[in-house]
Order: C-alpha cells, then structure tokens, then sequence
C-alpha cells in the first residue's frame, strides 16, 4: 500500500463514479474519499469473522467488522453448537483414540474425495489452536463428547448452553474490549476496492442497511442505506458464510429446489458477498454442492430444535424407520449427503416423513430445558408403547416390533449387518419406555462450495493463479475444504481455524 | 420524558399532539396511545412534516425504556425456559428494538423464524 502512489488507487470501474463524487472536495480528485480507515476490515460475523476479528485484534491492529443483519451472528448464533475437535484434551481424558489417518478417512468419505487436502491438513492440526482461542475468550463446553454423523469416534465439543452463541457471544465481548476495535451492524459490504495492482484496499459498505426478509432477492433488490468507503491498511477478511437462504443462486445451482423449501439458515444466508469475490477475480469451487441437513423436522420452522433430539438421541441411539414399510432405510449416523439422499427417496412426493425414534435414556443426553421445549412444541411425541407409536404414525405395529427386535440384537452383538452403523457401545438399544418419536425431512443447511483459498486464508486469483493481495477468506464463503458433502460439527472447526488463520496472517 | 407525558395528559390540547387524521395514517400502539403521546414526543427536533420523520431507532426507544439491561431484567422470570426475548439464548440483550417492535405497523417476532410452535408457549404477542 505504502508504495502505491494515490492516483493508481482509481482506475476500477465500479470505484471511480462513487470515488469521483465522493472525492469532489479533495485536491485529489482521483482518490478515494474515505470515510474511515482501519487496519482489517472483517466481512461477517460469524465464527470465522469472530475468529479473524479476534485474532488480529489481538495483534494490536485495528479491526472493523461489519455485518448487513441487526443482529451479530449469522448463522453461527443459531447453529447446534457442536465444534468437532481432533485429539481433543477431552477424547484423551475419556479414553479415545483418535488419529490423523482417521479424521482424513472420516473426512473424505463424507466429502467423496473432493476435499482440498492441503485445507484439511490445516483444520486438523490447528483445531487445538481454535478450540484454545475460545477458551481464552470464556466459551464454555459440556464434558459429554457429540459423535456426530460420520465420525469414526466422539470429537464434537458442545457449547455448555447448546448453540454456537456460547461461542460467538463470549468472543463478541473480547472483541469489544480490545482496543480500536469496532463493530457496525446493519452495513451491508457491496464492493471491494482495489488498486490497479489488483489488491484489496478497501470495502464500500451501505450503512443504516435494512435487511428485508419480505423481499425475494434481497441482494439485488434492497437499497436502503447510505454509501461509505472505509480503507483497509493491512486486508479484508471475507467470512460472509453460505448462501442457502439465497433463492435465486441456490436455484442456478439447483433447479429442483423450489423455492419455498426449508432451510435451517437464517433470512439473510445470501450469495452478494461471494458474488463480489467471484467478480474481482476469485476462483469459484463447489459451488453447487449444497447440503441438507438430515436431522430437521417438517414440524417446525427453520432450524428449530430438532437436531438436537435427533444428532443426540434418536440417531445414535435409537433408528429412523420408513412409514411405508415399518422397517429401516438407511444408517443413521452415515454422513449427511446419505441420509439425506436415502430420506428423499423414501419422503417422494407423497410427502412420506420417515419417523426417528428412540427409547427414554438417550434423551438425557440432551439439554433438559431443549428436549423440554421440543416436547411441549408437539413436533416431538413420547409414546409409552410401540403400539403406540405405531398408531399415531399409521406404522404396521407387528412389523416395527420385529425391526426393533433385529435392531436390538445388532446392538448386543455390536454390528448392523444392514446398514453398517456403528453402533452404541453401552449396549444403549430401544427397550426401555418411554418412546420419542418425530417426524424428519432434511432441510437445505450448508453451501459446500465458495471462493477458493490455500492455506494462509488467502483468496486465490483465477486471473493470476496467485493469491489476491489483500484479502482473505475463511468459513462457510469458502469452497472445498469439505468436498461434495461436510460432516457435522466440522463447520465451527473450518470456520475458527481459517478464521484465526486469516487473523494471523492479514 | 415522563413529565412530558404528565404534561400532555394534562393538557391535550398541547402542540405535538396528533390529530385524528394523523392518528388513523400512524397509528400507535395502545400503550403509548393510552400515555397520549403526540408525534414530536418520539420525533423530537424532526420538523413539522409527519410523512419525512425518521425511525426514531434504539437511542429514542431507550431514552424512556432505560436500558435493554433494564428491559432483559424485567423479564427475567422468562429466562427459566431461556425464552427471555430481550437476553435470549442466542443474543443476549443486544438486539434492536425495531428488530421485533413496531410503533406504526404490527410488530413481529422474531423468534418465530425458528421457534414456530414454542413461541406462543413462551410469550404473548409482541407490543
């Protein structure tokens, strides 16, 4: 930056006609008029902004995040909380054994091979970094382990208040009391600023931004709020999240997504930030690679509550049965690309919800006051017999009987011959009532693909194949860090480890 | 504030109060239409033009309701379930107050974008 001379910061189109009115007092008429300058100006503010912010922060430099939503958070204050965490302090104080080779394994199946290896790489071996950040900033954790789907073994740290805000909120507050730190929300990021090097040196934002959720194609049609240009010395952190709430770019990518599905993102989980990478240059990865997440109800909106009945109890420890046959129709801790395929096909287009259930123990594995809450909200039922079960679900009670029986006995001889689910290893089967039981649809949750990045956080130039000066990018806006489909619980790992990355390194 | 709200209860024929026209295009909400607030009470300094007011946002919210602190701690009985709406779960006591509350349309919950069916266990609609 140092080095440029102010006239070379103006020859991008999209700059010069707000730069040229802005700067109208200064001598100078081609720079820009900024309205403020920092030395890292984050784009979010989820985890992997969290992270980014946090960590530059901590390195004494200046640091502005801007968020387009009234509140901070993104999905991330919404999200089940569950931070999977390799070779954890708590897998090695409980006893399990864990591995590189393993996580890869795990990783890669879920991701058919798709996944950047050197970004895996990277998310194993500074988890423990990440995991100790939000410590540092207060995050709390529960001392049970989640083994969420696809994982060969428990990783999954869970905030001790059951949502990612358990991590967002205590790094929030750390965020604030370091010095020359700033927060705007309700700003919406438009544009990159580059010089005619192409670097990155500032962001245009519209502040008193009103995110409209009545809105179709809010990206596009918005235009509250007042333009401002804030320089950014050192770089920008792109950490904007995913885009499955975007109806018009979900539906370019897949046109069978009608438009009024669900999806557990929040209203503003938009593609406009990443569009605006992808115009400056970034190279686009798996950007049709949109994944549902298996464990939603059909019974509530958004993301709800469902998960955790079904990450925690019912598809660990119990089964998930087709309503057609009574019988089971797929693994349920397989990865989530495949239950959601295997759910789809039997849900058709009857609407055909297949039914999760479990008996009365694992539920206390959940949060009391959570399971409280999704059983007096009706979309999870307790039934004192199968019989019961059966008859409010209209299953072949005789037939689910038998299915229970055989799914016991996988459980006392430690293998499911059927499915390959790796099966509870305290003999946990479903024999004791009462019954919980709900409904389940995969709702639309995480966008695979993104702007490409190696291991620095850097985003990658598909004009120079070389990093992109000045910007950075981490979480859910980058792409192939998990392959065609993630695991749960490895998006709170990508997002704080590429996150504190970036933090590093800006 | 207040005594500016005594002072109109008094005297209703005070400037600033609204007229029937204006009261029927911006309605308020019956709290506030019981305090008879008038237009300038909330657009303070704003001119005369009822249709060029600005959203009075949080700072003129809280310049009678105080603090969200104060706000979260009035319905802490709430927090048993973590169903406080102004120091919930996911935000603490930081969201906007136009994020949920309306003076002259209906307000809107937020919660209810995920919590569809335990929101009206909760709490009742949103003033």
């Amino acid at each position: 930056m140092s080095n440029l001379s102010r006239r070379n910061l103006l020859k991008i189109s999209a700059l010069a006609a707000a730069a040229t009115a802005l700067g109208a007092n200064q001598s100078d008429s081609n720079a820009p008029s900024w309205d403020g300058e920092y030395d890292v100006i984050v784009i979010g503010s989820g985890f992997a902004a969290h992270a980014a912010a946090v960590k530059s922060a901590m390195r004494g430099l200046s640091v502005l995040m801007v968020e387009k939503m009234g509140r901070v958070g993104g999905n991330s204050v919404i999200n089940g909380g569950i931070f999977c965490v390799p070779l954890s302090p708590k897998q090695k104080a409980q006893g399990i054994n864990d591995s590189r080779e393993l996580f890869f394994k795990d990783t890669l199946k879920a991701g058919r091979n798709l996944n950047n290896p050197a970004l895996l790489e990277l998310i194993f071996s500074r988890a423990n970094d990440a995991l100790n950040l939000t410590l540092e900033c207060g995050a709390e954790y529960r001392d049970f382990l989640e083994q969420s789907g696809g994982h060969s073994v428990p990783r999954g740290y869970k905030t001790s208040n059951g949502t990612g805000a358990g991590i967002i909120q205590p790094m929030q507050a750390r965020f604030k009391s370091l010095p020359n730190t700033e927060v705007k929300t309700r700003t919406k990021f438009d544009k990159f600023i580059t010089d005619d090097s192409g670097r990155v040196v500032g962001v245009e934002v519209r502040e008193n931004y009103r995110f409209d959720n009545k809105l179709f194609d809010d990206d596009r049609e918005n235009k509250s709020g007042d333009k401002k240009l804030y320089r950014a010395k050192k770089g920008v952190v792109l950490a904007s999240g995913g885009f499955c709430a975007d109806k018009v770019y979900r539906k370019l990518q897949e046109p069978l997504i009608p438009d009024n599905a669900q999806t557990t993102n929040h209203s503003g989980a938009t593609a406009g930030a990443m569009l605006e990478a992808f115009r400056i240059g970034a190279y686009p990865v798996h950007v049709s690679h949109l994944q549902f997440g298996p464990w939603a109800s059909p019974d509530e909106k958004g993301y709800g509550l469902a998960s955790k009945f079904n990450v925690t109890a019912s598809f660990r420890y119990g089964i998930s049965v087709d309503k057609k046959t009574s019988k089971r129709y797929m693994n349920e801790i397989a990865d989530r690309k495949t239950r959601a395929d295997k759910m789809f096909e039997i849900i058709g287009k009857d609407e055909n919800y297949p039914i999760h259930f479990c008996d009365s123990r694992p539920v206390k594995h959940m949060l009391k006051e959570q399971f409280d809450k999704l059983l007096a909200s009706g979309a999870l039922k307790r039934f004192d017999t199968l019989d019961a079960l059966a008859a409010e679900y209209g299953l072949n009670a005789s037939t689910l009987k038998q299915t229970v029986a055989q799914y016991n006995e996988y459980v006392k001889q430690g293998k499911d011959p059927d499915f390959g689910k790796i099966l509870p290893k305290d003999g946990t089967d479903i024999s004791v009532p009462p019954f919980y039981a709900m409904r389940g649809v995969p709702k639309l949750h995480h966008a695979m693909g993104g702007v490409a990045i190696n291991n620095k956080a850097q985003v990658l130039s598909s004009i120079t194949n070389e990093p992109i000066a000045g910007l950075y990018a981490a979480g859910e806006v980058t792409g192939g860090t998990h392959g065609a489909s993630r695991l749960g619980s490895n998006a709170i790992l990508d997002c704080l480890v590429c996150g504190m990355v970036a933090g590093e390194n800006v | 504030m207040i005594k500016r709200v005594l002072c109109l209860l008094f005297c209703l024929a005070c400037a600033g109060f609204a007229s029937d026209e204006l009261s029927v295009k911006y309605p308020l909400k019956p709290h506030h239409e019981h305090l008879a607030l008038g237009c300038a009470d909330c657009h303070e300094n704003q001119g005369d033009e009822p249709s060029k007011f600005k959203a009075i946002g949080d700072k003129g919210c809280l310049s009678c309701h105080k603090s969200k602190k104060l706000l979260a701690k009035r319905l802490e009985f709430m927090d048993v379930l973590k169903a406080n709406p102004h120091n919930s779960v996911h935000d603490g006591p930081t969201l906007y107050c136009d994020e949920c509350h309306n003076e002259h349309k209906e307000s809107t919950n937020m919660c209810l974008e995920c919590h569809e069916h335990e929101v009206k266990e909760w709490m009742g609609v949103t003033p």
